[in-house]
């Protein structure tokens, strides 16, 4: 006796498939519920860290990044017009304290779309423990996908970005910058980008 | 001396041109501005685009896109560098074949023609389900049925 074929057997496989998209579309929709919606996600880790010249804070001279290839930079964006910036700012002194016997690291400010007086007469109140340079027109901020501050970069002994932490240096991203960035960098121990 | 009389009014018509001219320039370049400007999204005002929100970095952003363009940079190479920096995020159109954004794109056509095909198939059943039946599965009229349908042509024909 033959067998007969359901013929609901192709409409099944049908409904099976438009199920998972459905089903797709509505984790897509779920996902997208989360998270903050002006984060943007970053698209310069990885790549070589585009070249900085712009002055001093201080002193009447010109700082490029280049200078620095072959050790650690964190290249910290900030004002003295931010209120995160000044969450994060004795955490940033103590990670330049961690490192000072360091050759190999460095901690480079980028003083953000502010005023020079009130960057120093922030510096001035805060204490200040590592160099300085001056983004007056934004174009290094723009260079490196900055948005807003502070926000943060590490930059391996190759110039290559190697991490962006948006938000302030406290707790768990104070801990990861120093025990998960830069130590594992400046001991060779990293796991290549 | 005369001579140089009469040279003044010359060289004034000639200024005066020249920053017409520039005026033009000036702002033929500020309608391209705007035109590379309106699309991509202000990274701070982040429902606006370059061209209608004030923050500083868009006011920064602007003055980027005049600048390259002085250099003669096309839109499109003004727009990729600011892609390399921010991303796709940055564009107010995305891409269109570029990772995921082909589902962007293809995902409306896509579900059209998946649930296209799922209504075509499911009507298909459903006609075939309630198809009238065969000729020879009719019953034969009984008289009754048979007097009232003569009687409700007649009526038909008479309406005419």
């Amino acid at each position: 006796m033959a067998e007969t074929k359901s013929p609901s057997v192709g409409i099944r496989s049908w409904q099976v498939v438009l199920l998972a998209v459905i089903f797709g579309l509505i984790v897509l929709f779920y996902k997208g519920l989360w998270g903050n919606p002006s984060y943007i996600p970053p698209v310069l880790v990885g790549t070589a860290a585009p070249e900085i010249t712009a002055p001093d804070l201080y002193q009447p001279k010109e700082v490029s990044l280049s200078q620095f290839r072959g050790k650690v930079v964190v290249l910290n964006f900030w004002a003295s017009w931010c209120q995160e910036c000044k969450l994060e700012h004795q955490n940033l002194l103590a990670v330049q304290k961690h490192f000072a016997q360091n050759p190999n690291f460095v901690m480079l400010g980028v003083n953000y779309q502010d005023k020079e007086d009130l960057a120093r007469q922030y510096l001035q109140e805060h204490g200040n423990n590592f160099n300085h340079i001056r983004d007056a027109k934004g174009r290094i901020s723009i260079d490196y996908g900055v948005y807003g501050v502070p926000e943060t970069f590490v930059i391996d002994q190759n110039g290559v970005i190697r991490h962006k932490l948006i938000g302030p240096i406290m707790g768990d991203n104070y801990t990861f910058l120093i025990e998960q960035m830069v130590e594992p960098l400046l001991n060779g121990t990293a796991t290549a980008s | 001396m005369i001579k140089y009389w009469i040279l003044i009014p010359v060289l004034l018509i000639l200024f005066s041109s020249f920053s017409t001219a520039q005026t033009l320039t000036d702002d033929q370049l500020q309608v391209r501005v705007k035109e590379v400007a309106k699309t991509l999204r202000c990274a701070v005002c982040q429902s606006e685009s370059v061209w209608e929100s004030n923050a500083e970095l868009a006011i920064q952003m602007r003055d980027i896109i005049r600048e390259r363009l002085v250099q003669g940079q096309s839109p499109d190479e003004i727009r990729a560098y600011f892609v390399s920096r921010y991303g796709d995020f940055i564009l107010l159109q995305p891409r269109t074949f570029v990772g995921m954004n082909w589902l962007l794109w293809g995902g409306p056509f896509l579900l059209l023609i998946l649930g296209g095909t799922f209504l075509f198939r499911t009507l298909r059943k459903w006609v075939a389900q309630t198809a009238p039946p065969p000729p020879e599965d009719l019953s034969p009229l009984d008289e009754r049925s048979r007097k009232r349908v003569e009687q409700a042509l007649r009526s038909f024909e008479s309406d005419k």
